[in-house]
């Protein structure tokens, strides 16, 4: 846990330095119409930068003092979460070539089937209806399309 | 009155029970809330009459509410973190066999606590737009100064890790381009920065994916109480608060108060918890299912709620997350919230506060009549639960530009969100930040420009200044505080 709490707030320290370099680029004084475009960013990023040192240095000092203490993703648990993630990830990546909706048949029937252990009758009704359904609301009755991917608009026939 | 004939016409009333049910629904859910079902429905809303989308948004958050009370009696699992002291005494009664009644008296105190809210919302609302109107840039930032450090103290988190979370969000709001100069900030070159990020987005991945990791990590085990609402349990509802009628009013009124500052719903409802414990003849019974520790929680709880609208509709200053939601939303639909909202769109703001009225009356219904079917909702295995709400999170995150890499940021937020709450930064103030970034920025550029680049014009009599002492006063008063507890320590120390 108290690592993990030192490494983001390196990151996000990290983060306060890029937006700190592209404010310098900007100019963050003041301009000839009052202060410039990287002035008010520049004194966030500078916040983020100071704050982060203080989180820095107040982990180092318990994680001397105390240890690693608690991990931060409980035993077992980065398995679940990655259970979720990768799956979803896969969803994401789906849909850049067959669209949404077909992503959404297989990562619904992938994930009910697969890590749920259900009946494939069940797996089946409901990864097709729930599609359809969102199919129907969103691109055909509110006209919000959803994205086809490369091939999608060749899959929907109607 | 306008308000009210506007809420119960046909199309409008429609469209309450469905953001309603919609609200409960989510509200029910592990991994979305008010804010999440807010953000997601806002794509659909373009489509609609402003009056009609805020009321469904509106309708959405009182419903969440509601739904978020189910939860925590029935289930234990507090779906918002103000809904934590009503586990306390609402999951003992419910364990005891009489969740009826405790649903019953949850709902009703949260339409008593909206009532109060209302009440005030519709009394002062006017008034104190009529007061920011008078409000330059420099006033406008003193808010925000003032907002923001009342949240990095209210919160009880780390200030530092509030500061940050509140430095990001502003950053994050400032990707793309600049408003003032056009010219492209925080690039680096790469086109899918040039559109920013979108607050939805980020509020989908925050809230919605990060929470799903979380419920995962933990391990979900849902072990509901079945409940059912017989009349019986209204009538012993209805004499217990009578009985409780002082309890019930302070409640409201301290959510009230505090909910009009940002993040104040969670210590409201601590602090009428603690209250109703304290001034309670039986102590005993708390703890084990007192009707007073289920009041007085749900009374603050939604009076804060409520009172949330109060900022956000007058000074554009929203109360709560999901208010920060409904407010992008309002901008997103053309209108500027704030103080001119009340001039120019009066039909609109009345609307609002008279859907709050109708909101309260159908959700009492709502719950009262169909908790059995909500609740059976979280009985739905996970394994079809989770992929579909993630299915549903990745929809509201790309039908708001119609942009594909929203939705990987959603799940790069979801990643996001999750260490953040791992780590105890606060997630709120950071999606504040978000949603106020440009209007913040264009106040604090504009006021220096009037003060030709002197700060000191930000403490100008005669109302930015007590605001920024006020500020200053919130941020500096736990460290206070906690400067004198030592200090008397030490002297008890030296004198035994």
């Amino acid at each position: 846990m108290r690592k993990a709490d030192i490494i983001v707030a390196l990151g996000l320290m990290l983060v306060g330095f890029i937006v700190l370099a592209d404010t310098i680029r900007l100019g963050f004084g003041w301009g000839m119409s009052g202060p410039e475009a990287g002035f008010f960013p520049f004194y966030m990023g500078l916040g983020i930068v100071i704050c982060t040192f203080f989180i820095v240095l107040r982990g180092l000092k318990t994680y001397k003092k105390e240890g690693a203490g608690k991990r931060l993703v409980a035993e077992g648990g980065l398995t679940q979460i990655l259970w979720v993630l990768i799956p979803a990830a896969g969803m994401v990546l789906l849909t850049e070539l067959i669209g949404l909706h077909f992503a959404t048949v297989l990562y619904l029937g992938f994930y009910m089937g697969v890590v749920g252990k259900m009946h494939w009758f069940k797996v089946i009704l409901i990864s097709l209806l729930i599609p359809s359904a969102t199919y129907i609301v969103f691109d055909k009755l509110f006209l919000i399309p959803l994205p086809e991917g490369l091939w999608g608009k060749y899959l929907i026939p109607f | 009155m306008m308000g009210l004939s506007a809420a119960i016409q046909p199309y409008n009333l429609m469209i309450a029970v469905i953001g309603l049910v919609l609200g409960i629904i989510v509200g029910v859910l592990p991994g979305l809330g008010g804010a999440n079902g807010c953000a997601i429905l806002i794509p659909i809303t373009f489509a609609m009459p402003p009056t009609a989308a805020v009321i469904l948004l509106a309708c959405v958050y009182w419903g969440a509410l509601y739904g978020g009370s189910i939860c925590s009696i029935l289930f234990n699992i507090p779906g918002e973190p103000w809904a934590v002291a009503v586990t306390f005494d609402g999951y003992p009664m419910a364990k005891s066999g009489r969740a009826g009644k405790a649903l019953v008296l949850s709902s009703l105190s949260h339409g008593v606590g909206a009532v109060i809210g209302v009440f005030l919302l519709t009394f002062f609302a006017p008034i104190i737009a009529e007061f920011a109107l008078k409000f330059g840039p420099p006033e406008t930032a003193a808010v925000m100064i003032l907002t923001f450090s009342a949240m990095t103290r209210l919160g009880g988190k780390s200030a530092l890790k509030s500061l940050v979370a509140i430095f990001l969000g502003f950053i994050l709001a400032a990707v793309g381009m600049d408003i003032v100069s056009g010219k492209l900030r925080m690039t680096y070159g790469t086109v899918p920065l040039m559109g920013g990020f979108s607050f939805i987005v980020a509020v989908i991945g925050l809230f919605g994916i990060g929470e799903m990791f979380l419920t995962v990590e933990e391990g979900l085990k849902m072990e509901g109480i079945k409940a059912k609402v017989r009349l019986k349990d209204v009538w012993d509802a209805l004499r217990e608060m009578v009985r409780h009628r002082k309890i019930l009013m302070m409640g409201s009124l301290i959510g009230c108060w505090l909910g009009i500052q940002p993040g104040g719903a969670t210590p409201a409802s601590f602090m009428a918890y603690g209250f109703a414990k304290g001034t309670a003849a039986d102590k005993d019974e708390f703890g084990k299912g007192a009707s007073s520790g289920i009041i007085a929680p749900e009374a603050a709880g939604h009076g804060a709620g409520t009172s949330a609208t109060l900022p956000m509709i007058t000074l554009g200053i929203p109360g709560s997350p999901t208010m920060a939601v409904i407010m992008g939303g309002l901008m997103i639909w053309g209108l500027q919230p704030g103080p001119m909202l009340f001039k120019e769109h009066a039909d609109f703001v009345w609307g609002l506060i008279g859907s709050i009225w109708v909101a309260n009356f159908i959700g009492l219904f709502l719950v009262l009549a169909f908790a059995p079917i909500f609740a059976a909702i979280l009985r739905i295995k996970f394994s079809i639960l989770m992929p579909v709400i993630i299915y549903v999170c990745a929809i509201g995150a790309y039908a708001v530009n119609n942009r594909m890499i929203d939705i990987y940021y959603m799940l790069i937020f979801g990643i996001v969100g999750f260490l953040f709450k791992k780590l105890d930064y606060p997630i709120a103030p950071m999606v504040l930040a978000l949603v106020l970034g440009n209007l913040a920025e264009s106040a604090v550029r504009q006021a220096l420009i009037m003060g030709r680049g002197n700060p000191m014009i930000f403490f100008r009599p005669p109302i930015a200044l007590p605001l920024m002492l006020l500020a200053l006063f919130f941020f500096f008063l736990p460290t206070f505080s906690k400067w004198k507890k030592s200090l008397t320590a030490k002297k008890a120390g030296v004198s035994t």
